[in-house]
């Protein structure tokens, strides 16, 4: 497996503060690889350590084979978190100079920035100033002007925040197509959704430290799974009709006066033996639904509810 | 194309398309042109300010209107020779001479102006295009009403004279024991100038009633009152023959004294540019993405040099402009004096100080406000910050009076060896004998202070733009602690 980023026992302290501790992963190259975390796990920090805005307290980084450095650095298109681009340029100006910054010759940055506008919607607006321009706009700018000079690794940072379900999808989409084109994709989030649809391999970071790193379905499978189940009227009580039985539930919203059970199949329980008990002990089940568990529910399994953020996220 | 020079290139054009550098641009010298002609031009506009006389002598009232007269005849023969000084040095001696003859004829100020005008006329007409109309600062009118008491109401403004006009002061001459006492009634209690015309007139009344009490001649008071030794200033570097200061050796200093105000005032406008500029980005949140590509320290020269373009094309447009109208005034008006000080500005020497002073001078000051810039989230905030700075700043502008009047003086000399005043201080001594090793030595001192500025910026604007080290962020951590 060739790597287009290697980090290793990466850490970065700020006084006696601790953002990253330890932090070694691999990103592979081809790849679409998610960062995930919640708010403050040291996701950003990671990311501007790996771009080179931010030096590592300690360890090292090997970005497209080679050490962090400016021509190394020309092939990596990055979003940062906190975004933004000159307001008084046109969007095809903006997207061509930092083009340009990145060592792209003036004439093919301007040529790319029109295509790129034209190909994602924004051809009518490309001479108009970024400050004229929606907030959903400038951020399409804003990752395009990441990925004008055709870098063969892109770093996103939390790209899908502030966008709607919408523009949300069309970024989706683009992260697709520029893997498809063979580029390294690498970006944060702290929205599982997105990582289950669109990541090959990913790292959850929690409290600046390394909880996970693999495949989704690694992941997935680290989590227990579940089962949902309904049983008829409001009287019956599914969790004391199984108690001893060693299963635990959670009670959801039922529909038309039922109630409904989430049963998380642990301690070496599956869905078979569930079914066998609900019938050993009477239930008038209405529905039995066996459930994938999501990404989410690995992660709180690994770390801890309190250091998730919603699973809506 | 190196990462400098396109941060560079982009900060320029963003200023260089901004509408208020083209307002700038052109309004500056309008604003200049204003600012030096607005005080000769009130003066002018205001009308004389009318005074009455009361005496308990007519002698004595008949010699403070004499000397009002005599004061108005010399301002406008003043007037006239500064202007011809300026404009036509070469006739200026027989245009005088003109209006003192018209004066020994009897005649009035404005038969004597008018003397001095046919002169020019005749011998220089293109000169007489802008040829003063001199207007005297006081007229004299007979007293409306007997008495001070009876004046209350014309000069405390519930009254004016017949003909509509204000009465602006009152002189009262009164005898005590035979000897004069001076009052004057006006409004204007900080103006004072007709008591002290007055007491000239007054002091040599008594002087002639001294001398006749004597049995002396009383005009022999006029005849000492009119001794009067020539003075004659001398500069020791000068050969014998050129060694007497005139207009022509004293012009450096003045040309020196303008540049250092100009200097200043671009430097400093210049470094503000730059603090709103780094301020923006950093509320544009444009940072991040610029550091993969530029370093901090690429990031920062970028920035000084595109705003140093700016002001280069400021310098070229105002430079055109006013080194125009300069080799226009040192051809056309030659040996006089705008010719003189129009020449002086054009000095080798001056002009490398000037030269020096603004590039490193721009690259220090500019230096610390990027780094000031990258401290502060916001406009507010800078201001805060900049309040100490502005007084630190202000201080060569202090030093640079006193350099005019003794450019050599311990402290000027010593001050003039701190890199945060050299751009200012080397101006105002190079017109009075700072050699070239001097100015070599203070540019060498600028090339290092600008080197280290620059070293320190770096880390402060790495520190407020990577690392997000703020004033706000500092105050909250110092609050948590």
């Amino acid at each position: 497996m060739n790597a287009a980023l290697e980090a290793e026992g990466l850490v970065k302290r700020y006084g006696a503060r601790t953002a990253v501790q330890d932090l070694s992963f691999t990103v592979p190259q081809g790849s679409i690889y998610g960062v995930l975390g919640p708010n403050g796990a040291g996701k950003s920090t990671t990311l501007r350590m790996l771009v080179g805005v931010l030096r590592p307290t300690e360890g090292h980084i090997s970005l497209l084979g080679g050490p962090v450095t400016r021509e190394a650095l020309r092939r990596v298109g990055y979003l940062p978190e906190e975004r933004g681009l000159y307001r008084s340029m046109s969007a095809r100006s903006a997207i061509a100079y930092l083009a340009r910054l990145k060592g792209t010759p003036s004439g093919k940055a301007f040529k790319r920035a029109d295509a790129l506008l034209n190909d994602h919607g924004l051809g009518k607006v490309k001479r108009k100033k970024v400050k004229t321009l929606s907030k959903g706009m400038a951020q399409k700018v804003q990752v395009l002007a990441a990925i004008a000079h055709e870098p063969d690794l892109i770093i996103f940072d939390e790209p899908f925040s502030g966008l709607d379900p919408v523009n949300q999808r069309v970024l989706e989409d683009t992260i697709r197509a520029q893997a498809a084109a063979g580029r390294t994709i690498l970006f944060s989030t702290h929205v599982m959704e997105h990582a289950e649809r669109l990541c090959d391999r990913i790292l959850l970071i929690a409290h600046g430290s390394k909880a996970f790193e693999g495949t989704v379905r690694d992941a997935l499978a680290l989590a227990p799974s579940v089962a949902v189940l309904e049983t008829d009227g409001a009287e019956y009580d599914l969790n004391a009709a199984l108690a001893g039985r060693g299963f635990t539930m959670s009670e959801e919203l039922g529909e038309h006066g039922n109630r409904r059970w989430r049963v998380k199949l642990e301690n070496g329980h599956n869905s078979r033996q569930l079914l066998q008990a609900c019938v050993e002990a009477g239930a008038p089940l209405s529905l039995f639904e066996p459930a994938r568990a999501s990404l989410h529910e690995a992660f709180v399994s690994l770390v801890g509810d309190k250091a998730m953020p919603d699973a809506a996220g | 194309m190196s990462p400098i020079f396109l941060v560079a290139r982009r900060d320029y054009f963003a200023y260089i398309g901004a509408w208020g550098f083209w307002l700038s641009l052109i309004t500056a010298p309008l604003i200049l042109a204003i600012l030096m002609f607005a005080p000769v031009l009130l003066a002018r506009a205001e009308p004389p300010r009318v005074l009455t006389i009361i005496a308990d002598n007519a002698s004595d009232a008949a010699a403070v209107t004499g000397e009002f007269e005599d004061l108005a005849r010399r301002s406008a023969r003043a007037e006239i020779n500064a202007y011809l000084a300026a404009t036509a040095p070469t006739i200026a001696p027989d245009a005088l001479a003109a209006f003192d003859a018209a004066v020994e004829q009897g005649g009035d100020n404005r038969a004597a102006v008018a003397a001095a005008r046919a002169v020019v006329t005749e011998r220089v007409p293109q000169a007489l295009r802008a040829f003063p109309q001199p207007s005297p600062r006081y007229v004299l009118t007979p007293p409306p009403m007997a008495g001070v008491e009876a004046l209350r109401p014309y000069l405390d403004g519930t009254q004016t004279l017949a003909d509509g006009r204000t009465l602006f002061g009152a002189i009262n001459i009164r005898r005590e024991a035979d000897a004069p006492v001076i009052e004057y009634w006006s409004l204007n209690l900080s103006h004072n100038e007709p008591t002290l015309i007055a007491q000239r007139a007054m002091r040599l009344t008594m002087q002639r009633e001294a001398l006749a009490g004597q049995g002396l001649d009383p005009l022999e008071a006029d005849r000492l009152n009119a001794f009067d030794p020539r003075i004659v200033q001398f500069d020791p570097r000068a050969a014998a023959v050129d060694a007497e200061v005139t207009a022509r050796q004293r012009a450096p200093a003045y040309a020196a004294l303008a540049l250092a105000f100009i200097l200043w005032s671009i430097v400093f406008s210049v470094a503000n540019m730059l603090l709103s500029s780094v301020i923006e980005e950093k509320s544009n949140k444009i940072l991040d993405t610029l550091l993969t590509s530029v370093t901090p320290m690429e990031l920062l020269i970028g920035k000084l040099l595109g705003v140093a373009g700016v002001s280069a094309t400021l310098f070229l447009f105002w430079g055109a402009l006013g080194g125009t109208l300069l080799s226009i005034a040192a051809t056309q008006l030659g040996d006089s004096v705008l010719g003189q000080v129009a020449a002086a500005f054009l000095d080798a020497r001056l002009l490398t100080a000037f030269a020096i002073g603004f590039i490193a001078g721009y690259l220090m000051y500019g230096a610390i406000f990027l780094a000031l810039g990258s401290l502060c989230e916001s406009i507010q905030e800078a201001q805060t910050l900049l309040g100490p700075v502005a007084l630190v700043l202000a201080i060569p502008m202090m030093l640079v009076m006193p350099a005019m009047d003794n450019p050599n003086a311990p402290i000027i000399q010593a001050a003039s060896w701190v890199p945060l005043f050299t751009p200012f201080l080397m101006l105002m001594r190079a017109p009075a004998g700072l050699d070239w090793v001097e100015i070599a030595g203070q540019g060498a001192l600028m090339v290092l202070a600008v080197i280290v500025v620059l070293w320190l910026a770096a880390r402060v604007f790495k520190a407020g733009v990577v690392d997000q080290v703020s004033m706000s962020s500092w105050r909250g951590r110092k609050a948590k602690d």
